[in-house]
């Protein structure tokens, strides 16, 4: 142990003496807080993106990905080290890991987000448009206009919207906030149903019947694991039940606009492309989520009492 | 003067293991006093031991040092009025600790402890001189881990450490039990020295019938949870260990007597 | 490695020494499994980055972080010593109970502080990089620390929380109060785990309520670390240990970011610091029967 210890000292200030010189070859290094299906697929979007886009890794491009396993001390260092490295770009997924590559590479390097909700609520960036201190990317934050246009389409009268989510959840929680004001705009009103566990789903769900024209499901953990118990109200008393996400839609519900986590990789990707190309990172404004898809259950929807029109049959993924 | 008037103890009460340790227990102690202590396992010596330092509290009966009642007091707040060397050597001191460090935390017994350096050279000092009566040359040793001593120095530094306060009552638990037999009678000397000295009063729990006639003033055995033999003076004086076996049998035989008389 | 991913080691190293003190003064000083620690780091995180945002200064945000920490050690010891609940089942029920405490102080799960003036803000005036500064900062504050322990430990109260946690039937029998000791301890380790959440949100630019996950054992892989490479005889040598063995670990995991050459990678970390934990938790008792076998 001592030995292994010493030599642990050794290697390391021996690693530490050639600070190491850089090669011409363009450097993207990514770090993620934590392995996880959706981060990892973010990941490979970029790299995916990246070769496409002529930046294949060992072939002029040097790609390094580190996970910070969890550990926020790790997650500082693996930021030190990439500044260290002198990269030519840094990708950063999830906030934590985002927060700690822009402390540590303070405007030095530019840094490219993925998977943060809301950027400027995290300050790394001043605005979506106008993001600025080198630092840009793509938020993973619910396409919510997209979702009410679906409704509003497949639902023309809608007026009151209900939302079942889990008070407990701070994400859902400010995703409700959020449709609040989007919906507001649109003149319709949103109620709220709120489930504490798995097991009041059921009450949650019964509570808004009479009280709105549809149910929305956002991504909240605890409902959509309860999601049956939901589409069984709605089938019960024909009202559709519309979800965030396209797992959702065989399960029962009848329409959702989601998206793929490697695609938001993808559309990170190609600000990568552009900042190695020489574009200033802070001149590229914020990005939403681009790239969605469309997913029905016409079958559900009949049982709750909805058609589902034609335009929107013809450009969705049907389900049975 | 130690006064313990009619303790009860029962463990576990009202389940399988209920175990009544003390019986009306009552014993009273004079200032200056050793007194020895005997009775065959289960009598209700550890648990009398318990109720004195504070670690058993009496389901009834009263402890009183210096006609002031301590019955419900914890063991830190008794520990001024209460000294105590345990059977295991283990126990009595903390071996990650060392001498020195052993022997400041029984100095601040009994007094308030502060901010102030544990170890000072002055107590050093102190602590040296009265190491150096052991002649064991622990004196030299004051920085050595507690856990590098052997279990005849620990209970000897126990000891020290016990009379580096004013106590009321010193307790002494088997304090030689676990000793070797040289060793054993080492540690008794210098528990005879340091008794007489500082004219403690003092307990003492002891499995050796020559122990307890061989040392202090007055030797009690205890049965059941009671006292059942309380001998001083000149009776004591000529008795021999056979004549205390014999007390011994014959009290435990009028006890069962006793009990046949009550059943029939 | 780089000269700044070297010294973005030592940084974290001395930042987690922080956490290791404490560690070191829960486990070792009080015999006390404290899993607390999981929920104080990203207390102290969430305290002076939500003050800090409220525009309250900075150091002063960090001390009340402090005393959020001492609280919720106390909140745990209390749970034991009182309640009398299995010290380690009180720790994690206090852990689980921080989690939403810490969101309920910061109203998110994550609380920036980019662009916010922090501790380092003054310091950044000299002019000398930020890796240069932060690190200057954290080694006084560590130092600082550990004398401060140092004194504690040697003094009379010390030396009765040492006895509490070595032999606590002797230190009663020497009027300790234990259950006294216990309540400081615990709220003295968990401030100082604390203070390392506090500096290190404003140097990493924001708290998580998830960045305190696994921060008991990379604190103990750190006591552990630093009692295997030097003697821990004395108290300023084991105070010492603590923070060179979170120097240790952290250099490894920076080797371990840059080292394709022993095959080893930022993923393997975790189950090398499981087997290095278990390895020494062993050790002592393994000690201690070697010692009974040579005595025998």
């Amino acid at each position: 142990m001592l030995k292994l210890a010493q030599k642990a000292v050794a290697a390391a200030l021996l690693a530490a003496l050639p600070f190491t010189a850089q090669a011409a070859d363009k450097s993207v290094k990514v770090t993620s807080i934590v392995e996880h299906p959706a981060l990892d697929a973010t990941r490979d979007g970029i790299r995916d993106e990246l070769e496409a886009q002529g930046f294949k890794a060992g072939e002029g491009l040097r790609w390094e990905y580190q996970s910070a396993q969890g550990d926020t001390g790790t997650a500082a260092q693996i930021a030190r080290k990439f500044v260290g490295d002198r990269a030519d770009v840094i990708v950063a997924i999830a906030t934590p890991s985002a927060q700690a590559a822009v402390a540590a590479a303070r405007g030095s390097i530019p840094v490219v987000f993925s998977a943060v909700t809301d950027p400027v609520a995290a300050r790394l960036v001043k605005s979506w448009e106008e993001p600025g201190g080198n630092v840009t990317g793509v938020s993973d934050a619910l396409p919510l206009e997209r979702h009410l246009d679906l409704a509003q389409e497949i639902l023309p009268d809608l007026k009151r919207l209900g939302v079942l989510f889990n008070p407990g959840e701070v994400n859902s929680v400010s995703t409700v906030a959020s449709l609040k004001e989007a919906a507001g705009a649109r003149g319709i009103q949103v109620v709220e149903g709120s489930a504490p566990d798995t097991n009041s789903v059921l009450g949650a769900a019964r509570s808004l019947v009479g009280r709105v024209d549809a149910i929305y499901i956002p991504t909240d953990n605890t409902v959509v694991s309860a999601l049956e118990a939901v589409v069984k109200v709605g089938q019960d008393s024909k009202l559709p039940v519309l979800a965030a996400d396209t797992a959702s839609v065989p399960r029962g519900a009848i329409a959702a606009v989601g998206f793929d986590y490697y695609d938001v990789g993808r559309q990170t990707g190609k600000i990568v492309a552009e900042i190695l190309r020489g574009k200033p990172a802070g001149e590229i404004p914020v990005q939403g989520i681009e790239t969605v898809t469309l997913s029905v259950n016409p079958a559900s929807a009949e049982r709750m009492g909805v058609t589902l029109p034609e335009a929107v049959l013809s450009r969705a993924e049907v389900v049975q | 003067m130690i006064s313990v008037s009619d303790v009860h103890v029962t463990f576990n009460p009202g389940t399988p293991v209920e175990t009544r340790a003390l019986r009306g227990l009552s014993l009273d102690i004079p200032a200056g006093e050793f007194v020895t202590v005997i009775g065959s396992n289960g009598a209700g010596k550890s648990t009398m031991l318990g109720v004195l330092s504070g670690e058993v509290f009496p389901d009834t009966g009263r402890i009183a040092i210096d006609e002031q009642d301590v019955t419900r007091w914890p063991t830190p707040k008794r520990a001024p009025l209460v000294a105590r060397v345990f059977q295991d050597p283990m126990a009595g001191t903390c071996e990650g600790l060392t001498i020195e460090e052993n022997m400041a935390l029984a100095w601040s017994r009994g007094h308030r402890r502060g901010l102030g350096r544990a170890v000072t050279n002055d107590l050093r000092d102190i602590f040296r001189e009265k190491l150096a009566l052991l002649g064991l040359g622990l004196e030299n040793r004051l920085g050595d881990r507690m856990g590098l001593l052997s279990g005849g120095q620990r209970q000897a530094i126990t000891l020290v450490m016990a009379t580096l306060n004013p106590m009321k009552i010193l307790l002494l638990d088997e304090h030689t039990a676990a000793l070797d037999p040289k060793t054993a009678a080492f540690v008794m000397d210098l528990t005879d020295r340091i008794v007489q000295d500082g004219k403690l009063t003092t307990l003492m729990v002891t499995h050796s019938m020559r122990q307890a006639l061989d040392h202090g003033h007055r030797t009690v055995m205890l049965h059941e949870g009671r006292v059942v033999l309380d001998v001083a003076g000149s009776e004591r004086k000529g008795m021999k260990v056979e004549d205390l076996l014999h007390m011994f049998e014959k009290v435990r035989g009028q006890q069962i007597d006793d009990d046949a008389l009550l059943l029939g | 490695m780089s000269l700044i991913a070297f010294l973005g080691a030592i940084e974290t190293g001395l930042l987690f020494g922080l956490v290791a003190l404490g560690v070191f003064l829960s486990f070792r000083v009080l015999n006390f499994p404290d899993l607390t620690v999981d929920g104080s780091l990203p207390l102290g995180a969430a305290v002076a980055a939500t003050l800090i945002v409220l525009g309250w200064n900075p150091w002063i945000a960090t001390a009340m972080a402090m005393l959020g920490g001492a609280m919720a050690g106390l909140v745990t010891a209390w749970l034991n010593v009182r309640l009398k609940i299995l010290h380690l089942l009180a720790s994690i029920l206090t852990m689980i109970a921080l989690y939403s405490v810490n969101l309920r102080i910061m109203g998110r799960p994550n609380q920036p502080l980019l662009g916010e003036e922090t501790v380092f803000t003054p310091l950044e005036a000299f002019g000398l990089p930020f890796y240069v500064t932060s690190l200057i900062l954290f080694f006084v504050v560590a130092l600082v620390i550990k004398l401060m322990l140092d004194w504690f430990l040697s003094s009379q109260i010390g030396l009765a929380m040492r006895a509490t946690g070595a032999n606590a039937r002797m230190a009663r029998a020497q009027g300790v109060r234990t259950e006294a000791m216990v309540l400081l301890g615990m709220a003295l380790s968990n401030a100082l785990v604390a203070l390392a959440g506090a500096l290190f949100a404003q140097a990493q630019g924001g708290a998580d309520v998830s960045m305190g996950v696994g921060v008991i054992v990379v604190g103990l892989a750190a006591v552990i670390m630093g009692e295997a490479v030097m003697s821990t005889r004395v108290i300023i040598l084991a105070t010492l240990a603590c923070v060179i063995g979170s120097i240790l670990y952290r250099l490894a995991v920076a080797l371990a970011l840059n080292a394709d050459f022993i095959g080893l990678q930022a993923q393997d970390l975790k189950l090398i610091t499981a087997l290095l934990v278990v390895i020494a938790m062993t050790l002592p008792g393994m000690r201690g029967k070697f010692l009974k076998r040579v005595k025998a």
